[in-house]
């Protein structure tokens, strides 16, 4: 087993800039292994841009990121998510046009040196078909395997995001709007989905919907125009003046 | 238009033959012959003067050789060495030809020799010029009835020495087998009569912009040899003269730089163009003035050399029939008769093959020249029959490599 | 899986036929059709292995001639000058063209989309420059005339169309199960995974490129080995076959049979081929029945022949599926 890490994941004064405009302006942020934190803010606010940083889809502009203790600000995304790191996507990004049951065997088979072996047919690895398998049953989509992921509804789709994501049994999960433009019954079982998740894992939400982060975490972080403008225990933070500003003042 | 549907009716009528009770003549039954041309892509147009050459001199003759019906089998080689190959198949194995004929780039040329042995058929090459085929890497079964590359550059590089006084010239040559060959003939007579190229430029093949190369000439020449193909023929002379050369430095040429095939479509910039050819339409003999004025009736423009040399062609395979008593089913009397045909009276004038299996003819040296609002080539010199080696001896020849873009080396440039 | 019953098979028997016809039926059509039959199993070969490019992948290819190039140029080169036999000229000819693919995929797969294809066509015109200048190595475009039937120290003799065709025939079952094997593999299942999302490859753990460097050799060596073929089919090796327009020739042929199906190129490669040699002999129209063939591929069936039958027939195509 790999020793406990002292913290699940580091920022230091990260800043992003795109052309002139500044993404994400400072940021430091220490998360312990199994905390679990929401972030939030506005549209715009960086959030999305954060998670591209720490997955290592987009390098910062100035400032270093480090997973597990180990500094990977030059670590290319294959190497992060080897370390542990999964992510979901806010613009659902799946294989659409490969069944549901394709979709996970592509997630459970990307950490394993399986994924190089050109000399034997994918059927021939059944251990993965029942890694697969268990992933799909465990969002819920047991009976979609066979499904296009473009033929499944949204909320099926959101279910495969969150699969793919735990197919690689991820140490650090960060979950882009999970329930992003789900019903509210939809959203709801999601988020008891997510609730069931194993409390070693740590946890990143983004989460438009204060409710559901509320009760997915005990952490946030309040993200505004690229600035962390508060950052604490849920009941702190629901009483920050400048927070309730720009939750009411400015939605 | 005539060549395609003709292609198509012997097509239809090969297939008609072939599926019908074709055992009733299957003694004698025609004279087939196997045409190869690009009936497709960018040298269309050039198939069609060929095609159009070999099918007038069958209809002036009733489609008659040696008291034999003929037909011909048109076979579109699309230009490329693969599909010709494909193509010779086909006529030889399925149309069952006994003849071949036609082609028109080198590289074809070179694909198809070694098969035409292989199957022992004789083919004759009224357009593809490559110098090897005739000399250092002879087919025993092709005739060639065109040229060599080389062969008009020859008389022509020590003619522009001795005649018009040149003694600097520059070439541009389009940079390919065909443009070195007709560069290095013309560059070995040029300056072994006391001329010099200082320069020589190697456009890629398919190049329509020239400025670049015309930037760099030196003007301290006396003229420039160009040697110019299909669309790179129909831009030079406007570009050469948009450069401002025309009135500084003569323009030599190829052949191909200002052959009939182009004139039509070139304008006043290519007047004075001087070039050596194994044929002009403006040949002033009887023989070619019935030629050209019978082919315009027919086909609504002035023969190319390809048009004439697919003429002399269909007139060829006659005499060598005719000399065989028609049996051109015993291939090898057929071969040893088409290498022994003189035709005395061709529209280029006198031809015969040397022991090489490559005419030996006129080579004319034209200049464009402007005859009733039309472009014509003049001949302002004829040397009579020339062969592939010149005034050199073919074994002495042949020793020197074919010619290439190094070969003759550049002495003084 | 279960919605593979909804066509139990129907594929299946449609390629056992055409396989059948394949193996069956060359000693009983004219020579002229053999010729063409060889060309197009040879071709099919090609459109295979550039199928992995561009439907695997997801990466439009245009110099794949390169590799059919340097398999019949390597072809050409030994066995004029050196009397090479048939499993050198193999060994040489699939090597060089995937050492080539590996160096130009290290230039080529920094692109994508369109910058790829261009870069794609660069590479390709490097080659085609090669063939064309080289003239001491290669005679320029006299090209390489010659070639003997190749010798295989097999007690029979291959220097008949039939023998010939049988030759090209396995050589094509080879390839066809080769690459059959490889993008039914974990492997190719994650080169599908990068033509549907690159970006999600990657964050689920894939070292991407490595995984596009190791197709794009995969098909360069696969397209030599078409090449090597190609020269002993026509004796002949000019730098005509590494043309711009044989390149296009074969991406088209990939997509009119269907991208991302190995037989539907292989299918449209023998379409191509067929209406380029068969019908030019009935028509100088062709080329614009070939033009319609197209226009009606891209209209009525955008996935390629075989794309729109696995539609009709509600086939989906899976690798997880069987
Ligand atoms: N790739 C990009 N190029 C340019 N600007 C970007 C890019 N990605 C995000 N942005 C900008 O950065 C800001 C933050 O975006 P994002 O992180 O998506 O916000 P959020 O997820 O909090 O809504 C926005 O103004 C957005 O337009
Ligand atoms: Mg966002």
């Amino acid at each position: 087993m790999r020793e406990a890490p002292a913290l699940a994941l580091r920022l230091a004064d990260v800043s992003k800039e795109f052309g002139g405009l500044r993404a994400l302006d400072r940021v430091s942020l220490a998360v312990a292994p199994g905390e679990r934190r929401a972030i939030i803010g506005p549209n715009g606010a960086g959030k999305t841009t954060l998670f591209s940083l720490i997955s290592g889809e987009t390098r910062p502009t100035v400032g270093r990121i480090a997973l597990f203790d180990r500094d990977v600000t030059r670590l290319s995304p294959h190497r992060r998510a080897a370390l542990g790191l999964a992510r979901t996507y806010q613009i659902t990004n799946l294989f659409p046009r490969l069944t549901a049951l394709e979709n996970c065997l592509l997630a459970v088979q990307a950490l394993t040196p399986v994924k190089l072996h050109l000399h034997r047919a994918l059927t021939r690895y059944p251990a993965l078909f029942e890694r697969a398998r268990g992933v799909l049953d465990a969002v819920g989509l047991g009976d979609k395997e066979g499904d296009a992921a473009r033929n499944l509804s949204h909320g099926e789709q959101r279910q495969l995001e969150i699969a793919l994501a735990l197919a690689g049994m991820p140490r650090l999960l960060l979950l882009d709007e999970p329930t992003a433009g789900l019903s509210p019954a939809e959203s709801h079982s999601m988020t008891a989905l997510l609730k069931k998740l194993d409390p070693a894992i740590t946890l990143l939400v983004i989460e438009h919907d204060m409710d559901v982060a509320f009760e997915l975490t005990d952490r946030i972080t309040v993200l505004h125009y690229g600035r962390v403008v508060a950052d604490g225990f849920a009941h702190e933070v629901r009483a920050n003046p400048l927070v309730q500003e720009i939750y009411l003042g400015a939605p | 238009m005539g060549g395609k549907v003709i292609g198509s009716i012997l097509a239809a009528l090969v297939l008609v033959a072939t599926w019908g009770p074709g055992a009733a003549w299957a003694q004698k039954g025609p004279i087939k012959i196997g045409f190869l041309a690009p009936m497709t892509g960018g040298a269309a147009q050039v198939g069609k003067d060929m095609v159009n050459g070999l099918t007038m001199w069958l209809e002036e003759h009733g489609h008659i050789i040696a008291g034999r019906k003929v037909e011909v089998i048109v076979e579109d080689t699309q230009g490329q060495p693969n599909v010709a190959l494909t193509k010779l198949r086909k006529l030889v194995e399925s149309d069952k030809v006994q003849v071949l004929a036609g082609g028109l780039f080198a590289h074809v040329g070179y694909a198809l020799a070694p098969k035409v042995d292989e199957y022992r058929i004789p083919m004759l090459y009224p357009v593809m010029a490559a110098d090897d085929l005739t000399q250092r890497k002879p087919a025993r079964w092709v005739v060639r009835t065109g040229w060599t590359s080389s062969q008009p550059s020859h008389p022509f590089g020590e003619w522009v020495v001795k005649t018009l006084g040149y003694k600097r010239v520059v070439t541009i040559g389009i940079d390919y087998a065909f443009g070195w060959e007709v560069v290095g003939g013309f560059q070995k007579t040029f300056e072994e009569a006391g001329g010099q190229i200082i320069q020589k430029l190697w456009p890629p093949l398919g190049t329509t912009d020239f400025a670049p190369y015309l930037s760099q000439v030196r003007r301290d020449a006396d003229a420039v040899f160009a040697l110019m193909v299909a669309a790179s023929s129909l831009r030079f002379p406007r570009q050469y003269a948009d450069a401002g050369l025309k009135a500084r430095l003569p323009l030599l040429g190829g052949g191909t730089t200002f052959d009939e095939f182009v004139l039509p479509s070139l304008g006043d910039e290519a007047i004075g163009g001087i070039s050596p050819l194994i044929y002009s339409a403006a040949i002033d003999t009887p023989v070619n003035r019935r030629f050209v004025k019978e082919y315009r009736a027919r086909y609504g423009k002035v023969p190319s050399y390809y048009s004439e040399s697919c003429y002399t062609t269909g007139q060829w395979i006659n005499d060598a029939a005719k000399s065989i008593g028609g049996d051109v089913e015993d291939r090898e009397k057929f071969l040893a008769a088409l290498r022994k045909v003189e035709v005395p009276d061709a529209p280029r004038g006198p031809v015969k093959l040397d022991a090489y299996g490559n005419p030996i003819q006129n080579i004319y040296v034209r200049k464009v020249e402007k005859k009733d609002g039309e472009l014509w080539n003049t001949v302002i010199q004829t040397f009579p029959a020339v062969s592939q080696f010149g005034k050199y001896k073919p074994e002495e020849f042949l020793k020197q490599p074919v010619y290439d873009r190094n070969f003759p080396p550049c002495k003084y440039c | 899986m279960t919605r593979r019953a909804l066509a139990p098979g129907t594929p299946r028997i449609a390629i056992a036929i055409v396989f059948g016809l394949l193996a069956v039926s060359p000693p009983f059509v004219s020579s002229f059709l053999q010729a063409l039959l060889t060309q197009a199993v040879i071709y099919a070969i090609l459109a295979m292995s550039l199928d992995v490019v561009l439907g695997y992948i997801g990466l439009a290819s245009l110099g794949h001639a390169a590799y059919l190039g340097l398999g019949a140029y390597s072809v050409g080169i030994l066995a004029t000058r050196h009397g090479a036999g048939f499993w050198v000229t193999l060994t040489v000819g699939v090597l060089l063209a995937t050492a080539v693919a590996a160096v130009f995929g290290l230039v080529a797969l920094r692109a994508t989309g369109v910058y790829f294809l261009m870069i794609t066509l660069a590479l390709g015109m490097v080659v085609w420059g090669l063939a064309h200048r080289w003239v001491s190595l290669t005679q320029g475009d006299n090209g390489i005339s010659g070639v003997p039937r190749p010798d295989l120290g097999l007690p029979w003799s291959f220097a008949h169309a039939i023998p010939f065709y049988y030759l090209v025939f396995t050589a094509f079952l080879v390839a066809f199960g080769v690459l059959r094997g490889i993008v039914r593999s974990p492997f190719g299942a994650t080169l599908v995974g990068i033509r549907e999302s690159e970006s999600r490859m990657r964050t689920l753990g894939y070292h991407v490129w490595l995984h596009k460097y190791i197709g794009f050799i995969i098909a360069g060596g696969v397209g030599g080995f078409a090449g090597v073929l190609w020269a002993y089919d026509n004796g002949f090796v000019s730098p005509a076959d590494l043309e711009l327009s044989t390149s296009v020739e074969i991406l088209l042929m990939v997509a009119l049979g269907g991208r991302g199906t190995l037989l539907g190129p292989a299918l449209g490669a023998g379409l191509i081929v067929f209406l380029k040699n068969l019908v030019s002999v009935y028509t100088q129209r062709w080329l614009l029945i070939l033009g319609a063939v197209y226009i009606g591929t891209i209209v009525y069936a955008p996935e390629g022949i075989v794309g729109a039958l696995r539609q009709w027939t509600k086939g989906e195509r899976a690798w997880a599926g069987r």
